[in-house]
């Protein structure tokens, strides 16, 4: 056992020094280059540009963009890799029943206090960063972890007890989810249905017209651009995130007394 | 080497690969699968990291003022000032994907340990093989 662990030791030290030294030599291209690949400087001129519109998404923000619209049927993906996640936490977890009465009463008075000064700020801060995604750093993702902080901080301090008898329950958090990932496909479908009615081309995830696709999302909300699509990407995507991170921590907090009883006997090992 | 920027570059990139070492001596020898999950997300962020350095650009001179779009530009020509400052936008796209899919990952592996955990009473890996803890 002993020489095992010497041996891996040694050979990852070794390869550390082969890669830290591929590294000095430019063995994985120059470090940190003065010009930026082309497609990074496409990505940057047509992010938002109003005077070529066929290839914007008018967002601020480059990554936003990139995200979800660029290569939104990966992110569409990437949210379902997440979705089918928390379905196998769920169904893994199956002894799961909200119970109450068998957890502590969260933690003290002060520690109570304080969450409660600091909850409203943390919802403000999830949406704000969810819902100006296509305008500064941040975005649907992002901004639903951000509200899932609360539900966990909250299930802490003040007990699950407390959280499930106000009408949390997995059940609605699913729901929630799912309601999520379906308003993503809506957004992602709206100009495919709204040109079918119009009898004109479109595209599926299509946020500003392009060519042979004239339809555009509406990119203006009175005087603040809107990026088309992206700001309802990312609405949805915090909503699912928060929902489905917040299920996550719901479903692998569960109290060991339940599991037992769920599970019955269970053969101990030894 | 001379100039502090590469100096600088450097060492960033020499301790992401030390970190990459230390987080797989982690996985390939800690008993306890607590510590094999930690050491697997210490990997994940590191490569992550290494994404976005990737994606950094070096800029000769004094650097500008931050290279994002603040306002709403008034000219093509502002863009294209932009694009000449600015960093890689596509690795820290990718990476926004990869925390994701990690975050997903990593929820399914903490429902797999719990249950290990729960049924033997240990996360030491052996006990599974049925071998002696220690």
């Amino acid at each position: 056992m002993r020489t095992r662990e010497v041996v891996i030791a040694v050979s990852v030290a070794a390869m550390v020094v082969l890669l830290a030294y591929a590294i000095e030599v430019g063995g994985l291209g120059p470090i940190a280059p003065q010009r930026i690949r082309d497609l990074a400087a496409t990505y940057l001129i047509n992010t938002y540009n109003p005077w070529n519109i066929t290839l914007s998404s008018l967002s601020l923000e480059a990554v936003t963009a990139i995200v979800w619209d660029y290569r939104g049927i990966d992110t569409f993906f990437e949210t379902s890799v997440l979705f089918v996640a928390i379905v196998g936490v769920t169904s893994l977890l199956r002894g799961f029943r909200e119970k109450t009465g068998l957890s502590s009463a969260g933690l003290s008075e002060i520690v109570k206090t304080s969450t409660k000064v600091l909850a409203p700020l943390i919802l403000v801060a999830g949406v704000a960063i969810a819902l100006h995604g296509h305008l500064t750093p941040g975005g649907g993702f992002q901004g639903g972890s951000f509200i899932a902080v609360l539900f966990i901080l909250l299930s802490v301090t003040f007990s699950l007890d407390y959280a499930i008898s106000y009408g949390i329950s997995s059940r609605k958090l699913l729901a929630l989810r799912s309601g999520g990932l379906i308003g993503i496909l809506v957004t992602s479908l709206a100009l495919l249905i709204a040109s079918l009615i119009l009898g004109v081309n479109s595209y599926i995830f299509q946020n500003m017209a392009r060519e042979g696709a004239p339809l555009s999302m509406p990119s203006w909300f009175l005087d603040r651009p809107t990026g088309g699509t992206l700001i309802w990407f990312n609405t949805f995507e915090a909503l699912a995130v928060a929902a489905g991170i917040s299920l996550a921590f719901l479903v692998l907090s569960l109290r060991e007394e339940e599991v037992e009883e769920a599970l019955g006997q269970v053969e101990w090992y030894e | 080497m001379s100039d502090p920027t590469s100096l600088m570059f450097t060492t960033i990139f020499i301790c992401l690969t030390v970190n990459i070492g230390m987080s797989l001596y982690g996985i390939f020898v800690r008993p306890s699968l607590v510590k094999k999950f930690i050491a697997l997300t210490i990997f994940s962020d590191t490569l992550n990291c290494f994404a976005i350095a990737l994606g950094f650009r070096r800029v000769v001179g004094s650097y500008p003022s931050i290279a994002v779009l603040a306002a709403l530009p008034e000219s093509p020509e502002q863009l294209s000032q932009l694009a000449s400052t600015a960093v890689d936008p596509l690795p820290q796209a990718l990476v926004l994907t990869a925390v994701v899919i990690g975050l997903a990952v990593y929820m399914f592996l903490a429902g797999l340990i719990l249950m290990y955990y729960r049924y033997y009473k240990t996360t030491h890996v052996e006990v599974a093989r049925g071998g002696r803890v220690g």
